[in-house]
């Protein structure tokens, strides 16, 4: 194939693909639904111990998601609790906070 | 002769016992394999009902699929490479207390070739290239010992177990010392232990050590080594200084060790982190700055979206260098402007010069990342 058509189908193709990808993910995020993700960033109250863990450990590597499905929070906290070597009382804090 | 057939017997009687042998072993494999699987079924599905019963939190316990997704353009010394990338990630609980996780990465390169008339103008030719990045059990046994088995990466330095993921990078270039101490393959086949040393209200000590065996297992290749990291986190001051060590145990055995530091200061939305790397082959350095103007007085709401970043990075040889490192000195300043179109999706631009005595040349990388994280299937929610 053309090494240009190829490219412009390729770029096509993604292009595509991120808007498909965003009108779904947009449209998702819209629609309530039983198992709506929680917002993960509330208002801040310093006084809770679950924020301070949770502000002061995920952002130190990445940016923390905005929401999370209550279904998976469980599994997302024990995944970061080996991945930054956090204690349980940190994941029990940390559990409360992002899934009451 | 017959001292010949008699030798001839005894090697064919040796290969059967080592067919054999090798026949059994892979019989073990499969009936461990099939183990593992009904542990994890029945683990997740415990996991569900232990969840269910919890009385302190509403958190489930479903099997995730997350990873990510990136389509980046790069453009090094005016060789253009397109690069597609998928890296899913899967999570499997077992109860509360063990993971059993794994990362696969299919990376796409696609460079043009030189044409006929010798330009680098020709077609785009490349393959995927798809590579385990981890496969492992976790047993989170306590807050000061979880334990890790299977295939894993070496927790050494900053950027190795941290920031490799595409989509949480700044840069999309790695840095020019990060195969100092994870050279040549990334990852150990072999047992970790790492969790909370000291827990005090002003300061956490953190520690990881490990061992690797040799292993030669298609898409599980290792080296034979051991190696150890330790921080210290400060949550107050979201400080976080830390040492790695890590020796190799086979062939040319060499020492590597790191030093880093990571601050995010509270009020100012901006991360610093630093690292500096030494190994029998070469040592170096790399400091890198990234700022989200929250505050910015025209079009705030699109500005806090915006990130700057900046990062300068040397590498000097020692002993010649080679042996997958440079055998010349580098140095790279690199900025780059990003923007978060949400906490999922972002866009990248990065620019960044290579000075090097073979040549310098300018990086370009233009793309976009995207995060998921989804359960692999409905559970039920307390």
């Amino acid at each position: 194939m053309n090494d240009r058509v190829y490219k412009h189908w390729l770029l096509a193709f993604f292009l595509c693909g991120f808007c498909l990808a965003s009108y779904i993910a947009a449209s998702g995020q819209a629609a309530p639904a039983a198992t709506t993700p929680v917002p993960v960033r509330r208002a801040a109250t310093s006084t809770d111990p679950g924020e301070k863990v949770f502000e002061a450990n995920c952002a130190r590597c990445h940016i923390p998601p905005m929401t999370l499905n209550p279904r998976i929070t469980g599994t997302i906290v024990m995944h970061m609790r080996v991945r930054a070597r956090l204690s349980r009382k940190d994941q029990k804090l940390l559990l409360q906070y992002l899934a009451p | 002769m017959v001292k010949w057939m008699k030798n001839t017997l005894v090697s064919w009687r040796k290969s059967k016992r080592k067919l054999h042998r090798d026949g059994r072993v892979l019989l073990s494999g499969i009936i461990g394999s099939l183990v593992l699987l009904l542990c994890v079924l029945l683990g997740s599905a415990a996991g569900n009902a232990q969840d269910d019963a919890s009385p302190q939190s509403s958190a489930g316990y479903v099997p995730v699929i997350s990873g990510g997704f990136a389509y980046i353009q790069n453009s090094s010394g005016g060789v253009q490479t397109l690069e597609p990338q998928i890296i899913p990630v899967l999570l499997v609980p077992m109860g509360h207390s063990v993971l059993l996780e794994s990362r696969v990465e299919f990376t796409g390169f696609f460079q043009r070739e030189v044409s006929p008339s010798g330009s680098l103008l020709g077609p785009y030719a490349g393959k995927v290239y798809k590579t385990v990045d981890y496969a492992q059990l976790e047993w989170l046994a306590d807050s000061h010992a979880m334990f890790t088995a299977g295939r894993f990466i070496l927790p050494f330095g900053l950027y190795s177990e941290r920031l490799t993921a595409i989509w949480g990078r700044n840069l999309q270039d790695l840095p020019l010392t990060y195969t100092i101490g994870t050279r040549p393959y990334g990852a150990a086949d072999g047992l970790m232990v790492r969790g909370v040393a000291a827990s005090l209200p002003s300061a956490n000590i953190q520690y990881s050590a490990f061992v690797s065996t040799h292993s030669l297992i298609e898409q599980l290749q290792a080296v034979r080594a051991a190696g150890a990291d330790t921080s210290i986190f400060l949550p107050s001051k979201r400080v976080e200084v830390g040492l790695s060590y890590e020796r190799t145990l086979e062939g040319y055995q060499v020492n590597s060790e790191a030093a880093y530091l990571s601050w995010q200061p509270e009020r100012a939305s901006t991360d610093l982190k630093a690292e500096y790397d030494r190994t029998h082959f070469g040592h170096g350095y790399w400091i890198e700055a990234a700022h989200s103007p929250q505050q910015f007085p025209i079009a705030p709401d699109f500005f806090r979206h915006v990130q700057l970043v900046g990062r300068m990075e040397q590498f000097f040889i020692r002993n010649g260098g080679g042996n997958g490192f440079s055998q010349v000195n580098e140095q790279r300043p690199e900025v780059g402007l990003n923007y978060q179109i949400r906490d999922d999706w972002r866009l990248e631009s990065n620019y960044g010069r290579l000075f090097s005595k073979n040549g310098n040349e300018n990086v370009w990388n233009f793309g976009f990342t995207y995060r998921f994280i989804w359960p692999l299937w409905s559970g039920r929610k307390s």
